[in-house]
């Protein structure tokens, strides 16, 4: 039973665990005090001066972030005197402010910006030139623009306390104080350094990567999970004009708490690929197994690019005559699929008598854990879904960097599905002994011509489903991108033609229902509903590490 | 209630005349051929002078140097209710944002003026100017090279001397 306090904000009562700040308390109730310096993943010193609130019985404002509740007390955030003390603090901060919000690409969500907008002076009084510091190339991904500062140190504080590699300091006093790095090279090379251009609440910190793309209100920000390692970080997708532009972390104190790695915070551009897998069709050499003249006829019957019923309804059909001949079935699978999709693919697969499913991840020697935070780590396996795939009795082949490990398959003569693959590594008759040989996946495959239809799927970015991480943690991601072509996500694809195949009509309608359908099938996920699920995610049954991730 | 009907006979062919109002008609000319007070402009050789505050196609302003005074601060395609602007920022050699592609569709643009009135640094302007025919569509969307070289003058959006109509 944890001990709460009873205190009163702004007339209204509030009940919080004991050993809460003000600051946090008022924010548990929506109330938003003013601040810069106080982070939640970082410790408070209280030194911005921004978050000061009148406690009754004080003799001075106190500052809410480091003042913990007591029994009956009274705060007021909006009285006359913490009012008027905002309003001076701010008037300090804009004295060395050069006002570049045109050129400044923390506008729009910028905290001094708001701020100020809401209760600062419409005029500055300062007759003072103001100091000029121009910029700083911090290394890495950050660049450092002096005058903006607001000398909140989190950044200082975050490379002390969660990165725990001192690379950053405050440099001189008083009004000419600055930010500085200790070396030459700044923070490059500490894997977790994107994270201070994150918290810094100005625009300060700027990314290199983002530098002038986008403004912060032109972006659409779509909750996702990080497909970059087995980590599964929950992050959003910034998204202008159908193009992922950056990505940000999002909360989840149960993975990743308010931080991403900059390996993940750069891999991003893949989403924005083209050269896509537009419309179904068959593919372009046909193989070369079975009853020459049939197949030619049957080529010539098809249209290029057919549509996705007549590309399904024959490729049922040539799955049929298949399946009465006793042809075998393999599948390969991909560790960025999701659940739902895996799910299908382990029911299409059984549905036609039951196979091996492999799948190729690429991994890494080198795990780059946050030391403030040991729980986030840049996993080995740079796949989001291997748990998943893992726990439908797929099984990893190949080596490290995803190639290789096919072998058994070149001169597999049956039914061989491959799903989000694309096979660059394999000669190009891969797959021609095979009787079927279905290709699913974003990308046109570069090297493929053995293929017997080709079909579109979608990316994560661009539909809705979960990812299970490393602990086996199901997270929902949510659709960021339009779209392309005709491609539809891979669970539906593989029911449809399951459906067709079995003659048994049920087809899921939404990932919902195809994860409800996982759900029911697999044990290890029984009991789960995607409803529930929820922004912060929901561990499978058996909740075991992998070995060695 | 039902409507009640005149009928009027119309006069047979060649029981009337026309004359008597084409006199009247003529006399009306003649009046105004001998009035001072003209209202017709004998445009284009007479052009016409327009309002301080006529909003036509865009002027894009310079500094000496030639450079552009836009920032691609983004605040122009933000405010503009036909979503007419296409903004690309970048940044120059000399680290100054500026924008890599700025154009405006003149086809679409309802010449409201606002992204004149947003603009932090008095860059883009609407302009006093009005004949903007072309012989393609393709030619009504300004790019900045162009919107550069527009010489006419910019448009006032409010009375210099009396800046908030009083």
């Amino acid at each position: 039973m944890v001990e709460t306090v009873t205190l009163t904000i702004d007339g209204l009562e509030v009940t919080v665990p004991k050993g809460t700040t003000i600051l946090q308390a008022a924010e548990a109730m929506g109330n938003r005090i003013p601040h810069y310096c106080y982070h939640p993943g970082l410790s408070a010193p209280a030194q911005c001066r921004l978050c000061l609130v009148e406690v009754e019985g004080a003799p001075k404002l106190q500052a809410s972030c480091v003042t913990t509740v007591t029994p009956g007390q009274v705060v007021h955030t909006q009285s006359e005197s913490a009012k008027t003390q905002r309003r001076g603090v701010l008037e300090f901060y804009l004295k060395n402010h050069p006002l570049d919000c045109p050129i400044c690409d923390q506008s729009g969500e910028c905290k001094l910006q708001d701020y100020v907008h809401e209760e600062g002076r419409p005029k500055g009084r300062s007759r003072e030139p103001k100091r000029v510091l121009g910029r700083d190339d911090f290394g890495g991904d950050v660049l450092f623009y002096g005058d903006r500062c607001v000398m909140c140190t989190r950044c200082v504080r975050f490379m002390n306390e969660q990165a725990q590699d001192p690379r950053l300091t405050v440099v001189e006093r008083g009004n000419r104080s600055v930010i500085d790095t200790f070396f030459e090279e700044g923070v490059e090379g500490s894997p977790y350094a994107g994270n201070i251009v994150d918290i810094c609440p100005v625009g300060a910190l700027v990314s290199k990567d983002f530098l002038h793309k986008a403004r912060a209100w032109d972006l659409d920000r779509i909750p996702s999970i990080c497909p970059n390692c087995s980590q599964g970080c929950n992050i959003e997708l910034h998204v202008r004009d159908n193009l992922v532009q950056r990505l940000k972390p999002r909360d989840n104190p149960d993975v990743n708490q308010h931080w991403m790695c900059d390996y993940g915070r750069h891999r991003y551009e893949w989403m924005n690929r083209s050269g896509r897998l537009l419309l179904p069709k068959p593919g372009e050499g046909r193989h070369a197994g079975g009853n020459g003249a049939g197949d030619i006829a049957l080529a010539q019957s098809l249209p290029e690019a057919g549509s996705w019923e007549s590309v399904l309804g024959d490729l049922a059909d040539l799955l049929v005559d298949a399946r009465a001949e006793g042809a075998e079935v393999r599948a390969v699978a991909s560790p960025f699929a999701s659940n739902e999709d895996l799910g299908a693919l382990r029911r299409f697969v059984d549905a036609l008598g039951g196979g091996r499913i492999v799948f190729r991840s690429p991994r890494t020697d080198e795990e780059l854990p946050l030391p403030g935070f040991p729980k986030l780590v840049r996993r080995r396996d740079l796949a989001p879904n291997v748990r998943g795939a893992e726990l439908l009795q797929m099984s990893r082949v190949g080596s490290d960097d995803a190639t290789g490990g096919l072998d058994d398959l070149v001169g597999f003569e049956g039914i061989l599905v491959v799903m989000g693959d694309d096979l660059d590594d394999m000669a190009p008759d891969f797959g021609a002994a095979a009787r079927v040989f279905a290709f699913l996946g974003p990308q046109v495959p570069r090297q493929l011509q053995a293929v017997t239809c080709l079909l579109p799927t979608v990316t994560h970015a661009e539909t809705e489903g979960t990812f299970t991480n490393f602990e086996g943690r199901v997270q929902r991601f949510w659709p960021g991108l339009h779209t392309h072509g005709e491609a539809r996500p891979a669970w539906q694809v593989l029911d449809l033609v399951a459906a067709a195949v079995l003659g048994d009509g049920t087809v899921p309608e939404s990932a919902a229902e195809a994860f409800q359908r996982l759900a029911d099938d697999h044990a290890v996920f029984q009991g789960l509903r995607y409803e529930e699920l929820g922004t912060r995610g929901a561990l499978v049954n058996d909740p075991v590490p992998l070995p060695g991730a | 209630m039902p409507a009640t009907v005149k009928v009027l006979r119309r006069p047979a062919p060649g029981q009337t005349s026309y004359l008597r109002s084409a006199l009247k008609g003529m006399g009306l000319t003649f009046k105004h051929m001998i009035n001072p007070d003209k209202v017709t402009l004998q445009y284009p050789e007479e052009p016409l002078e327009l309002s301080p505050r006529w909003r036509g196609t865009h002027v894009m302003e310079v500094h000496a140097d030639g450079r552009p005074k836009c920032v691609a601060c983004g605040l122009c395609p933000t405010v503009c209710p036909a979503n007419c602007i296409r903004l690309v920022g970048g940044e120059d050699d000399m680290g100054n944002r500026y924008p890599i592609v700025y154009e405006i569709d003149e086809f679409r643009c309802i010449f409201c003026g606002m992204c004149q009135e947003v603009c932090p640094v008095e860059a883009i302007h609407v302009g006093q100017h009005f004949e903007n025919a072309e012989y393609t569509r393709e030619r009504f969307v300004y790019d900045l090279d162009r919107l550069m070289q527009q010489d006419h003058p910019s448009t006032l959006l409010w009375d210099p001397s009396d800046p908030r109509s009083e």
